[in-house]
């Protein structure tokens, strides 16, 4: 799975990942709140070069990873940008359509920009976040935060099911295949029926065998592990102050100029 | 008798549809040895080990660990999954945590043990079973064989008494197979445990096995050591197994060809010994 790998390798992994957290909730929340474009393009580098410089993450990844929210956002952008407005209204760059006129004003443009700056800061944020934890240790981390339990377990246990359940997908669905399964449309919706059904059956079968063998293993209701020890996360917390502190001076000197 | 480890007597398991899946099981597992259950598939092994670890409830019967008779209560089942652990067939039934360390850790935490204490048994279950270096590693990352030496690291984290293996070899590579058994080997020669080995795979059984039981259709069949249990190949056919290659080998020389091989022999360094004897005697 795309993250996941770079998580592991991140020279940030064994760091704790409270710190990492917090670090990307205090970016995350100033961003959204007090967010204009200086602040999300600050933002933005700032999470972008903690990512690829701290956390050891190679540019091109990053970039790659950029990329794919970034078609949605502009498309989500264009149409805000994009609007219509009574025929009289002064626009920058504008078509007529019946009585109204279709275009962009400074304020549109403005918001739009405004917008889209802000998502790719809180966008890097989170790949800050995403990029160099492992969600294992994200759960435990929310478990300190004292989020409950059940929903931790679920991460944790949908988490590491996800890849045995795409396994077991893939290998039925290659056994499909091999017998000419997927030729031709209805043949192919009858095997993905056939799949779908399968896979069910089996992460039922499986959940059975899981829970016995949890049982051995002294399960009592709650799904307590340790982790190894983090290293201390001081750095987070320190930069988590600077960011937010480049953050709010970017919106200051924005509101003070616009 | 009171060498065993785990002993049980009369043992009768049903399923709820009333299928009797044990049907009366007599079996003991002496202390710091490995004992290996020799069953074809359905025979019942799997249903067996849940018992032992109480996973199952035996509908009668009785299971003792050290000579005491177990309690099948909330209490006397946990004292039981204590001392009796049990490594699955395959790892991804019994790894539920996709961090190697965490998953590791589960049992011990189970035990009500200080984090400190489980900290120390996790890294020592890891150095044991060679798997150090898999610690930063996502548990679906990891290869089949890997996946058995974290699930093996997650049951000797408990330290058990008794640790039960279901089919510690299947699907397996050769070199895996030959890793996973010298584990066991050093597990058993340096913690001094008693170790269970369910197979199918005869020809580890003479390698590593120091007493065995034919299981089938929920009854043992025979007993004995690595001699007993071979020198009646029929009965172990009558079961859906074999004799090991080198002991059906043996066996046609000596049937067949009317060589005078006088002992069984299942290995090939016994083979080689007693060929070796031959020739020499011919020479002569």
């Amino acid at each position: 799975m795309g993250t996941d790998r770079y998580a592991y390798q991140s020279r940030l992994r064994h760091m704790d990942p409270v710190a990492k957290l917090v670090l990307t909730f205090a970016t995350v929340t100033v961003c959204l709140f007090c967010g204009g474009i200086t602040t999300g393009i600050v933002t933005l580098l700032v999470m972008g070069a903690l990512t690829i410089l701290w956390g050891g993450v190679r540019p091109r990844a990053f970039l790659k990873f950029l990329r794919i929210p970034m078609t949605f956002l502009l498309i989500g952008c264009l149409t805000i940008i994009v609007e219509g407005h009574p025929a009289e209204t002064p626009v920058l760059f504008g078509v007529p359509v019946g009585h109204s006129i279709w275009g962009i004003t400074p304020d549109s443009l403005y918001r739009g920009v405004c917008i889209m700056a802000k998502s790719m800061g809180v966008i890097a944020s989170v790949y800050f976040l995403t990029l160099n934890t492992p969600m294992t240790d994200l759960t435990l981390a929310m478990r300190r935060l004292h989020v409950p339990q059940l929903m931790i377990e679920l991460m944790d246990l949908i988490y590491r099911f996800i890849f045995v359940l795409s396994d077991t997908a893939n290998q039925i669905r290659t056994a499909q295949d091999s017998r000419l399964g997927y030729q031709g449309f209805r043949r192919s919706i009858n095997s993905m029926g056939t799949l779908a059904s399968m896979v069910f059956l089996r992460a039922w079968h499986k959940g059975d065998k899981i829970f016995s063998s949890l049982e051995s293993r002294g399960y009592t209701g709650m799904l307590l592990t340790v982790s190894d020890t983090y290293e201390n996360g001081t750095g987070c917390y320190i930069w988590a102050a600077a960011v937010a502190m480049i953050q709010l001076s970017c919106y200051l000197a924005e509101v003070q100029f616009m | 008798m009171t060498n065993y480890a785990i002993e049980t007597r009369d043992l009768v398991y049903t399923y709820e549809d009333g299928t009797r899946a044990l049907d009366g099981i007599n079996f003991g597992a002496q202390t710091g040895k490995i004992t290996g259950i020799l069953g074809a598939n359905g025979a019942g092994k799997s249903t067996l080990f849940l018992n032992l670890n109480g996973v199952h409830t035996p509908k009668s019967g009785q299971v003792f660990i050290q000579g005491q008779p177990v309690q099948f209560n909330r209490k006397g089942i946990q004292t039981l999954r204590k001392d009796v652990g049990i490594v699955f067939q395959d790892p991804d039934n019994q790894l539920f945590s996709a961090d190697v360390y965490r998953d590791i850790s589960f049992g011990a935490v189970n035990l009500g043990l200080e984090d400190a204490e489980v900290h120390r048994r996790v890294k020592w279950a890891m150095e044991k079973t060679g798997i150090t270096d898999l610690k930063d590693k996502p548990t679906h990352a990891l290869s089949f064989g890997q996946k058995k030496r974290v699930a093996i690291a997650g049951v000797l984290v408990m330290e058990p008494k008794i640790m039960i293996l279901d089919e510690p070899t299947a699907g397996l590579d050769p070199q895996g197979v030959s890793d996973i058994m010298h584990l066991l080997t050093d597990i058993r020669q340096q913690l001094g445990m008693t170790i269970i080995i369910a197979t199918h795979d005869m020809d580890i059984v003479p390698l590593y096995c120091d007493y065995t039981y034919l299981l089938s259709d929920g009854k043992m069949k025979a007993s004995g050591t690595i001699e007993q249990m071979f020198s009646n190949p029929e009965l172990l056919r009558d079961n859906h197994l074999r004799l090991p290659r080198i002991a059906h080998l043996m066996e046609i020389l000596r049937k067949e060809d009317g060589l005078q091989i006088e002992k069984l022999v299942s290995t090939i360094g016994g083979a080689r010994h007693e060929i070796k004897r031959m020739i020499q005697e011919n020479n002569q």
